[in-house]
């Protein structure tokens, strides 16, 4: 019966599997093509005045302070440059600095860069402080804004993309969040709500990371290279070395990163486990507050606690290691080759191949690729640490739900009878709960499940609304199959009262409406009072627009049960479930809110279930379970009447006399 | 809040966008909330130290051999002028060729070029990992100043009293744990490293500039003017984002976990929309509002470098002026005399770097409003005062010998609204008490304050006379296992929530509660057993076997004191009956309190206490209240007892 392993996907993915979890998250950029679109223009745009940076350090260097005329350089210009360069021969080497100055100040406004001893620039960035460790590490990546460059063109691309991210991120977060809501109710039970949480609000934005990665860089980092050794091609055409070895850097990232890719992708997706165990933790504690409290649980729960989040942190780590690896392996031949890279430019210098203006424009050039390489090399690895979030939200997606099927035709006003016939249910590990379960309800009647617990009282009850759908056997309203009408016409003729009662942080009059969303005042009014909730809501210092607190905390267990009665009748649905409403009501209470059971019953079918004699006894009929079959069923007289029946020994014991 | 005033506990933690923090947090303020951060260092100064005095010497180290490199490279390697002396010996090349401008040709100059680069490469391969592990080594101290931080907050809002927890969402206290208590992992870089790395490094840079040209360093110098008043105005503004920023984003969290802790009503009564209509809304203001935060950052961000850039363009232009002219410099610096290109090039590196540490203070100050803020968020609930608190002299409770007593216990939640009036009663050893009255009437509150949950507005509790608050709170709440009314159960295994107070409880003693409690039946029944898994909250249990669980753990802790809040309210009538047997017998020489409807139940108590409307309206045994007429206990009985008698028939 260890349900939790349901909710646990497996750690281990091929590299296939990556890919097809990698090409799935893609498909999600559908809705925001255009968008994309754009930010690869922006992207495209930006890496023009990237190129023209490093042209004024080298006039500067050769034209100006080395005072070489510009029309007789060491090395003819190239084509794209040249007309430039010939315009402005014949100025003096001041006039010449002004104007270089003129152009860097103009672009440093524009893209925020200057480079006058290299690549001086800040790129426009919204990168807050994160901590060490997965959840707040995602903070960054849900709004991440970022862009090639800085000034007015990078702070219109940073906030482009930022907008474009928590777009995205908002419409597949949504996504989730709904997809857990349509979760079965027998499912969801099992799940932990801190790791919903934590997926809906730190995996999701995997699904950007990926896009991102995956979509952007394979388009901006090889032209960024092909246009940089274009420009070095007809610059320095007789310097092939250099452009070669900054090319090498392209295989070292990949092959550094390779063979790290399969460990990176498990320990992310355990890191990323260990963190929603903690905020689970986290999360049950504080939801339980009351009973970690009175049962002296604290040390209990912080050492929980304490152990979980270590965890997370000790995982983080593990992930961060990956990187540290990563960066070591490929380290010694990138170094390698970018000291010969240095070595065959400084020879060029001394040789007189190149001026010094050269050697600083080719060494910003040859880093230029040497980064674009990188980011290319890196790509797979970092989209595996994505892979394994998105790994997790698609669990979460694909998990089978409740399907409302809008074609499915609404269910009418039920007019006559609920019916649930042989019907057969166990839990999905194959534990059986219910067998040959046989039970009719007509309008106008109120019936009773009773039995001991866990004779699957509360499991029929759920077969009503389709909160479980029978393994074998139908349920039918008015001779209807449910399960070929849609949901939600289903549910909107029945009004359920759980057990465990639930209220929200809202008002009170907000907490009874989540019934029907339109209830009149009025209505809301006449609910409670029904539900014998009035006398005391109006005794509030704010009556009804009395705020409650987080799950009606403010409430004793009795109060909050009317809240929740209150609820279930103004919603004016034909079926009524009760599942032990009046467990925590005084005997006078309870005998009201049975009259008034009654009262309603006329137009509707109350179901029932219920311990206590003075509720049971009133039903019109009463199914007696036991072992999740039906063993008894008649009328309170009936059953009594029987020798020796289940029902009769229940109700000796109940008022205290076993016979 | 460093200087603000204990909170009381009455007043709720700020809310999203009450506004109620903002004001009081100025930038000493922000000074002041992340030296007070200081005092988390001290469990780890060995560490920290040790960290420093790693990077000190590494940077110390590097310093001198970055200034040799680069001026070997440009001005010898790359000009041809002679090295100097303490040069060639470094490269190991001959001192007295390579010091002359004649006998320093380009043989001599590739020879010193390989050595550079082999000795740059050679350095990187040796110190890069010292440096990756010195920061490997900061990760981990910072996690274990984090892991503190959340595991002290955690402890304090476990003490912090319901009446908190009712007014305060979950998802924001998992959010303040998980989110904003990790900014103190930051603390280093804002407090020290960037503070004693980069302005060192801007003055350095000024100084080195002045020496060349005092008039050029002034005007950088000047540069600090324009930055710090652009830097205020945007600190203020960017603290109100960031506030904005984390409280919307906690109460998204809050959002989440409350549908999620929600979920059966949502479907119930198919609100699935209206939900996913809030969340939308909570999920759009969250991202409004780190919108409006991050692209203010950005602003400032480049605002500052517009700022520093046009500085240093001003300053390079100048600068060339300088070399072209080859104009005598300042004061004779590391033996040059005039501008030339090796010491143009040096001095645009160090107007470089100065923009670079500028840039870093700047974007530095601005993460730290934000880190500010985190750790405000953080400190507010640790300042909370806890509404129970031990007084410094109590003693530890060890066992109960005679009686509990209330005397003329009052309490309220609001002033207005008593919810206890005046409760007396005793409770000797060794009997069992039923506490019994309408819904609302105030039983589980007078539990409450037997547990020290809440202190009464008046009156005492005393313990074989001895006032509750002269004991050590935990050792009181030792003395008394309660079951609770709704039936609490951990994502945990059932053996494991049985041990829930008592993590130390044998097998044996854990299967013997289960006994008492009748639910080893039901347990042992299951594959696992006492090691089947629950889901969080117990759901896969019904609610009759959560009862029997939370009965078991309330046995197996073993005290003077037990209290059985509606123990029974979920069992059938034959189990029930089982299960007070089986307490019966184990709690001969225990004070029990018992708060129930059940007739069968409360037929069991030696005394019962019938309260209503929050007074004690009567007390004493079934037949003594029986035979009160019309008296409130004798008209429960016979409602419910003449409903058994009819049921009966």
């Amino acid at each position: 019966m260890s349900q939790r392993s349901r909710m646990e996907e497996s750690e281990n993915l091929t590299h296939w599997e990556t890919l097809r979890v990698v090409g799935r998250a893609l498909r999600f950029i559908a809705p925001f093509k255009r968008q994309f679109a754009v930010k690869v223009g922006l992207m495209l745009i930006s890496l023009l005045p990237m190129l023209m940076l490093p042209w004024p350090v080298k006039i500067i260097i050769d034209n100006v302070v080395e005072g070489h005329p510009i029309n007789a350089p060491i090395r003819p210009y190239p084509s794209l440059i040249a007309p430039l360069m010939d315009s402005l021969a014949g100025y003096s080497p001041t006039e010449l600095l002004f104007i270089v100055i003129a152009f860097q100040t103009t672009l440093f406004l524009i893209i925020g860069a200057f480079g006058t001893s290299g690549s001086e620039g800040e790129t426009a960035e919204g990168y807050l402080a994160s901590g060490y460790d997965t959840a707040s590490r995602t903070e960054n990546e849900a709004n991440s804004g970022f862009s090639l460059t800085g000034g007015l063109l990078g702070l219109f691309d940073f906030r482009w993309t930022m907008r474009l991210t928590q777009a995205l991120n908002h419409h597949y977060r949504t996504q989730l969040f709904r997809r857990v809501q349509t979760l079965p109710m027998t499912a969801f039970d099992d799940e932990r709500i801190g790791d919903a949480v934590f997926r809906v609000m730190y995996d999701t934005p995997a699904i950007t990371n990926a896009c991102y990665r995956i979509l952007l860089t394979p388009i901006t980092a090889p032209l960024h290279i092909l246009l940089t050794v274009t420009i070095l091609g007809a610059l320095y055409g007789d310097q092939p070395a250099l452009v070669y070895s900054a090319l090498l850097f392209l295989p070292i990232a990949l092959l550094a990163t390779l063979p790290l890719a399969g460990a990176v992708r498990r320990t992310s997706g355990r890191s990323r486990k260990a963190g929603a165990t903690a905020t689970s933790t986290a999360e049950e504690g504080m939801s339980n507050i009351l009973a970690v409290q009175s049962l002296g649980g604290e040390d209990n729960q912080r050492e929980r606690y304490e152990a979980d989040s270590w965890d997370s942190f000790s995982r983080y780590r593990d992930v961060f290691r990956l990187s540290i690896y990563a960066v070591l392996i490929g380290g010694i031949p990138a170094l390698a080759v970018g000291g010969y890279a240095y070595f065959v430019a400084i020879d060029g210098v001394i040789a007189g191949r190149l001026s010094r203006g050269d050697f600083g424009l080719l060494i910003t050039y040859f880093f230029h690729i040497v980064a674009s390489a990188q980011m290319l090399g890196g790509l797979w690895f970092s989209v595996q640490a994505s892979a394994a979030g998105l790994h997790r939200v698609f669990f979460l997606m694909d998990m089978p739900g409740e399907t409302d099927d809008p074609d499915l035709p609404a269910l009418a006003p039920i007019r006559e009878s609920i019916e649930i016939d042989r019907v057969d249910f166990g839990y999905p590990d194959g534990s059986p709960v219910l067998a040959g379960v046989q039970l009719r309800a007509e309008i106008g009647q109120m019936i009773a499940l009773v039995g001991p617990a866990g004779a699957g009282k509360t499991t029929l009850a759920y077969l009503l609304p389709r909160f479980v759908s029978p393994k074998r056997g139908q349920v039918r309203v008015d001779g209807v199959d449910i399960s070929g009408v849609s949901l939600q016409s289903l549910r909107d003729q029945i009004a359920f009262v759980f057990q465990e009662t639930v209220l929200f942080d809202g008002t009170v009059e907000e907490n009874i409406r989540l019934g029907r969303a339109d209830a009149s005042d009025a209505a809301v009014r006449e609910a409670a009072r029904l539900a014998g909730a009035a006398e005391f809501i109006e005794g509030l210092p704010q009556g009804y627009a009395t705020p409650l607190g987080r799950s009606g905390g403010k409430l004793s267990v009795g109060q909050r049960q009317r809240v929740s009665l209150a609820r279930a009748l103004v919603r004016e649905a034909r079926i009524l479930i009760l599942d032990e409403p009046t467990s925590a009501l005084d005997p006078e209470t309870e005998a009201r809110f049975v009259e008034t059971l009654h009262a309603l019953g006329r137009d509707r079918i109350v179901v029932v279930i219920a311990h206590r004699l003075s509720t049971i006894r009133s039903a019109d009929e009463i199914f007696f379970l036991e072992q999740g079959r039906i063993q008894e069923q008649g009328s309170h007289a009936r059953l009594l009447a029987v020798p020796n029946g289940s029902y009769r020994r229940f109700v000796a014991l109940q008022s205290g006399k076993p016979d | 809040m460093a200087s603000a005033p204990p909170n009381s506990e009455l007043q709720g933690l700020s809310r999203l966008g009450d506004g109620s923090r903002d004001d009081r947090l100025r930038m000493r303020l922000v000074l002041r909330i992340l030296t007070r951060c200081l005092s988390l260092l001290v469990p780890v100064r060995k560490h920290v130290i040790l960290l420093f005095v790693g990077f000190g010497t590494l940077s110390l180290l590097l310093l001198p051999l970055g200034l040799l490199f680069v001026d070997t490279l440009w001005t010898r390697v790359l000009q041809g002028h002679p090295m100097l002396e303490i040069e060639a010996q470094f490269f190991r090349v001959p001192v007295a060729a390579a010091t002359h401008v004649d006998s320093f040709g380009p043989d001599l100059r590739r020879l010193v070029a390989q050595r550079l680069v082999v000795w740059a490469a050679g350095l990187s391969v040796l110190i890069a990992p010292l440096f990756i592990g010195l920061y490997y080594y900061q990760v981990w101290i910072l996690q274990r100043v984090n892991q503190k931080l959340r595991v002290d907050l955690l402890s304090h809002l476990q003490s912090l009293s319901l009446r908190f927890h009712a007014d305060n969402a979950v998802g924001d206290a998992v959010y303040r744990l998980t989110q904003d208590s990790a900014m103190v992992t930051q603390l280093i870089q804002v407090l020290v490293l960037t503070p004693f790395t980069a302005i060192p490094q801007f003055f350095y840079s000024v100084i080195v500039i002045g020496l060349f040209a005092p008039q050029l360093a002034l005007i950088l110098f000047g540069v600090l003017l324009p930055s710090l008043v652009g830097g205020a105005w945007f600190s203020q503004r960017m603290r109100f984002q960031f506030r904005r920023a984390r409280e919307t984003n906690a109460a998204l969290t809050g959002r989440i976990q409350e549908t999620l802790a929600g979920i059966k009503i949502i479907k119930a009564y198919g609100a699935e929309k209206t939900e996913e209509k809030a969340f939308r809304g909570a999920s759009h203001a969250a991202f409004d509002a780190a919108f409006g935060a991050r692209s203010l950052y950005a602003i400032y961000g480049m605002g500052m470098f517009w700022i520093f850039g046009t500085f240093a363009l001003f300053i390079t232009a100048l600068g060339t002026v300088e070399v072209m002219r080859k104009t005598e410099l300042a004061a004779t610096a590391l033996g040059f005399t005039i501008w030339n290109l090796g010491l143009y090039n040096y001095f645009k590196a160090r107007l470089g770097g100065s923009v670079e540490s500028l840039k870093d203070i700047f974007r530095t100050w601005g993460r730290a409003q934000d880190i500010a803020i985190g750790l405000d968020r953080v400190f507010e609930v640790l300042d909370h005062e806890p509404e129970i608190r031990d007084a410094p002299d109590s003693i530890p409770l060890q066992g109960v010998r005679e009686d509990v007593r209330f005397e003329n216990v009052s309490f309220h939640y609001q002033a207005d609204r008593p919810v206890l009036q005046g409760v007396s009663l005793t409770a000797q050893v060794g009997t069992i008490t039923a506490i019994v009255g309408p819904t609302g009437s105030g039983k589980s509150t007078l539990m409450a304050l037997l547990l020290r949950l809440f202190d009464p507005a008046s009156g005492t509790i005393k313990i074989d006379g001895t006032n509750l608050n002269h004991f050590q709170t935990q050792s009181l709440r030792e003395n008394i296992s309660i079951a609770l009314q709704e039936n609490v159960l951990f994502g945990n295994t059932i053996g494991e929530n049985i041990r829930f107070s008592e993590p130390g409880a044998s097998d044996a003693q854990v299967r013997e509660a289960a006994r008492i409690a009748r639910a080893d039946a039901f347990i042992e029944a299951l594959p696992e057993g006492y090691d089947t898994l629950l889901g969080e909250r117990g759901s896969k249990l019904s609610t009759g076997q959560r009862q029997r669980l939370s009965i078991a753990r309330a046995v197996l802790k073993d005290t003077p004191i037990l209290v059985l809040d509606e123990p029974t309210a979920a069992l059938d009538a034959v189990t029930e009956q089982q299960v007070l047997e089986s307490l019966a017998e184990w709690g001969q020489n225990r004070a029990v309190f018992l708060i129930t409807h059940r007739l069968s139940t409360i037929r069991q108590a030696d005394q019962i206490a019938f309260l209503q409307r929050g007074t004690l309206a009567e007390l004493g045994t079934h037949d003594e209240l029986m035979t009160i007429p019309d008296g409130a206990y004798r008209s429960l009985v016979e409602t419910e007892g003449l409903a058994a008698e009819a049921a009966s028939q």
